[in-house]
């Protein structure tokens, strides 16, 4: 599936692991049950490391470790199930996450907007797409009335001429 | 009332040109039914039985004289001449082509006004008080606090893939003429000792199948950490409303199965969090800014004029009893508040023509300081009518048919659009909305039964808010004939509560004559002073079941 | 009992019925009457297509009482559906000349 990442076509050196697949070298994506299962073999391996939740999985399953995972992948089953603008936002404001969120699923072009105001940053995005209509999609809105998980100042923001308070957090924490 | 600056233009415009986009991808093929339809319930446009039905947006059912007109010019270029008024305070047009709609978003937003999140799983209409900044018993106007919403909630990206459609209320006097205890989320606004604003929020209310009473989450939510507050609640329903069943997904549910403390509580965490990161905090210079677009009318210093509406009542019957129904209390002397009846007797509740709605744009832009408002009980009001001009405005309504004196009375009914027009019925609603007027067309009649809010909903979706009806009707399906269940003793207002299912249904050649059975009964047991409401709540449903059994 | 396509057109929502020719017109007496299994799963892969090709949406079928004209619906949501608003009867299919 074609990935989308700071406006542009990436690869991902992740690979996904079925739970009992053997793990190879190098960077893998595992569920979390997988992770939770084999929680300290994963932790001390040498590269990049994953996870993927579903939809009804809340982040706070991570715990205390999610700073090491360099990756989160966030199931979008069905474009209607919005669990995951939570669970990204979550992932953003609470837990400070500073790593990939990538959505997977049913990743359409009317959510990418929404999604990207979440904290989402990576796109599992459906064959075909184009990269122009990627980008379009995220300019056709400009105006935002409130605040999100994401640095653009909203109406409030822009009408009082204050600085966004998240913004000063997120600037803050870096 | 409010205006667009910059933003809130630029927002409804760009809104205009996707949804442009959207429709052509639709029509060249580029997006299937299946992707288009949560797009097109967005922009409020849904396919109905007979065609598209566009649901445009009346924030809080506040219009100016030209967007009613523009209204009515929608109906006129784009539509077959009128529009329905909702109980929730929308419009809707019922003919529509797909191929149109962008022109007619971008007209609507040429008048400040959209069709931005009036159907979908999304933060739907704030909804308020039809009486707001006229009535005495407010503490503050409602609409401030649903405009401060509204904008929170458009576009919002976390909630805009809910479990199910959201419906938020906010009422601001104890008297609740916004229904608020039966809405997602209900707002009720006071003022403490120290008259600072407080908020509470009732969560959990609703009627559809399984009908509940919203219970208290948050009390007394600080004027600046309301939108924290919100966001808070809305966060745990997206988190954890069910999306498995589409009957048990509202937060109705939720709160139902967790409890209402636990809802509290976990609410209170997410608020806990939202608030120490303060990005949501409402600044004062914001509430300043929207409060001013509410500020006072330039009421003129008038006295009652009580001897002169004496002598017009005198003069004409007719008048008089428009007054004395129509007409309520304004907070300021020689002022008063105008309901102008959608429900004539034996007509279609909640529908007007675009002529009509030229009328009444034109009256509010003369009399009542250039505004209307639209009620949930499918009305419209001119909310700051000077009384020295009631007389002129009833005799512009009579002539158009808007004069029906019969507001809070039984034929000023509340009905679904129904089999008749909509996808998701199982019966009609509006034929029986129009025998029961007809039965009860006499309006001395009426006036001795006194208050009793009849609703009709021709289907468990309940958008005849019949589960809050005095008198409630429920049309179902039974084996291809169309049935009507009756209950009793449902009420919207402060005092809220669901209504009890009396007995067997009645077919639809019946229900006229089962009301009146209702109707006589209480009439026959009704004490000094009691409503239909009150007598029901005296004696319980014992007595009337007996009679409309043994009768039918 | 025989059947009949229905659909509502893209572009402006207009209830339509599949014909015998294959095109798809606003007045059910001008509908095909689909007898057999056959003929109904036929119909609604006729349906299916004009759906891809952004004719029509939700389409479907319904029982008529026979096959003799005028065709009469057995649900009273197709009856208003083939006519027009009970309550508005100077609108819709109905007021059609």
């Amino acid at each position: 599936m074609p990935l989308i990442k700071n406006n542009e076509f990436v690869d991902s050196p992740f690979k996904h692991m079925a739970d009992g697949e053997a793990l190879p070298e190098g960077s893998i994506i595992v569920s979390l049950k997988r992770w939770q299962a084999e929680r300290d073999a994963l932790m001390s391996r040498n590269a990049p490391l994953g996870v993927r939740l579903t939809a009804d999985q809340s982040p706070d399953a991570l715990g205390a470790d999610i700073h090491h995972f360099a990756l989160i992948e966030l199931e979008f089953p069905k474009f209607r199930d919005g669990r995951g603008y939570s669970w990204a936002r979550l992932l953003r404001q609470r837990l400070a996450y500073k790593g990939e969120i990538r959505a997977v699923g049913d990743v359409l072009r009317d959510q990418w907007l929404f999604m990207s105001r979440c904290g989402i940053d990576a796109f599992e995005v459906h064959p075909g797409t184009r990269l122009e209509d990627f980008r379009a999609a995220l300019s056709e809105q400009t105006v935002f009335y409130q605040p999100a998980s994401d640095r653009v100042r909203n109406v409030l923001e822009l009408r009082h001429q204050v600085r966004s308070r998240s913004e000063r957090t997120l600037v803050a924490a870096e | 009332m409010y205006r667009y600056d910059e933003f809130d233009q630029k927002l409804v415009d760009e809104r205009v040109e996707q949804f442009r986009g959207q429709v052509a991808r639709r029509l060249s093929g580029e997006l299937t039914e299946d992707q288009f339809k949560p797009l097109r319930l967005m922009n409020g446009l849904y396919l109905q039985l007979h065609a598209y039905m566009l649901r445009v947006a009346i924030p809080y059912g506040t219009l100016s004289s030209r967007q009613l007109r523009m209204l009515a010019h929608i109906a006129r270029k784009y539509d077959k001449g009128y529009g329905h008024f909702t109980t929730r305070q929308n419009i809707q047009y019922n003919w529509p082509k797909l191929a149109d709609i962008p022109d007619v978003l971008a007209d609507l937003a040429m008048v400040e006004m959209h069709a931005i999140q009036t159907s979908g799983n999304c933060i739907r209409n704030v909804t308020s008080d039809h009486f707001a900044g006229a009535s005495a018993d407010e503490v503050d106007d409602p609409r401030v606090w649903s405009e401060i919403i509204r904008q929170w909630s458009t576009f919002h990206p976390e909630f805009s893939f809910l479990p199910r459609k959201f419906k938020i209320a906010v009422t601001a006097a104890p008297k609740d003429r916004a229904a608020i205890k039966v809405h997602d989320i209900g707002i009720v606004i006071r003022r403490d000792a120290s008259s600072t604003l407080g908020f509470d929020v009732y969560v959990g209310g609703g009627q559809g199948r399984t009908p509940f009473v919203g219970h208290l989450i948050g009390e007394s939510i600080a004027a600046g950490d309301l939108l924290a507050y919100l966001e808070a609640t809305m966060r745990v329903y997206n988190q954890y409303g069910r999306r498995d069943n589409l009957y048990k997904s509202r937060i109705k549910i939720l709160v139902h199965q967790i409890g209402a403390d636990e809802m509290r509580r976990q609410v209170g965490v997410e608020f806990a969090e939202i608030k120490s990161h303060g990005a949501l905090a409402l600044p004062q210079a914001e509430i300043d800014r929207i409060q001013a677009y509410f500020a006072a009318p330039a009421f003129e210093k008038l006295s009652d004029e009580t001897a002169l509406l004496a002598s017009r009542k005198k003069q004409s019957k007719a008048f008089a009893a428009w007054h004395d129904t129509n007409v309520a209390k304004h907070k300021v002397a020689g002022y008063a508040i105008a309901t102008i009846s959608l429900k004539p007797i034996g007509g279609v509740p909640g529908d007007a023509s675009a002529d009509q709605m030229d009328i009444v744009a034109d009256l509010a832009e003369r009399l009542s300081f250039d505004e209307i408002r639209v009620s949930h009980e499918q009305n419209l009001v001119l909310a700051h009518v000077r009384q020295r001009d009631l007389f002129d405005v009833w005799q512009k309504l009579d002539e158009a048919g808007l004069a029906t004196a019969n507001y809070g009375l039984i034929s000023d009914i509340i009905a679904c659009p129904g089999l008749d027009y909509c996808d998701l019925a199982n019966a009609r609603s509006i034929n029986v909305a129009q025998a029961v007027s007809k039965r009860f067309a006499d309006l001395d009649r009426q006036r001795n039964i006194g208050e009793l809010k009849l609703k009709i909903s021709g289907c468990i979706n309940a958008c005849g808010h019949h589960h809050v009806g005095h008198i409630g009707v429920l049309g179902v399906d039974k084996k291809g004939v169309e049935y009507y269940q009756i209950t009793l003793g449902g009420s919207g207002d402060e005092t809220a509560s669901i209504g009890d299912i009396i007995g067997p249904a009645f077919a639809e050649n019946e229900v006229a004559d089962a009301v009146e059975t209702l109707v006589d009964t209480y009439l026959g047991l009704r004490q000094q002073g009691e409503r239909f409401l009150d007598t029901y709540r005296r004696l319980g449903i014992q007595p009337f079941r007996e009679k409309l059994y043994a009768a039918h | 009992m025989p059947q009949v396509l229905t659909a509502n057109r893209l572009s402006d929502g207009e209830v339509v019925y599949l014909a015998a020719d294959g095109a798809w017109v606003e007045d059910l007496d001008a509908a095909s009457t689909l007898v057999t299994k056959a003929d109904g799963e036929a119909a609604l892969a006729t349906g299916a297509e004009a759906e891809q090709n952004q004719q029509v949406v939700q389409a479907y079928l319904f029982d008529v009482v026979d096959a003799l004209a005028p065709l009469r619906p057995i649900k009273k949501r197709e009856i208003i559906r083939a006519a027009g608003p009970t309550v508005r009867t100077d609108l819709g299919k109905q007021a059609r000349v």
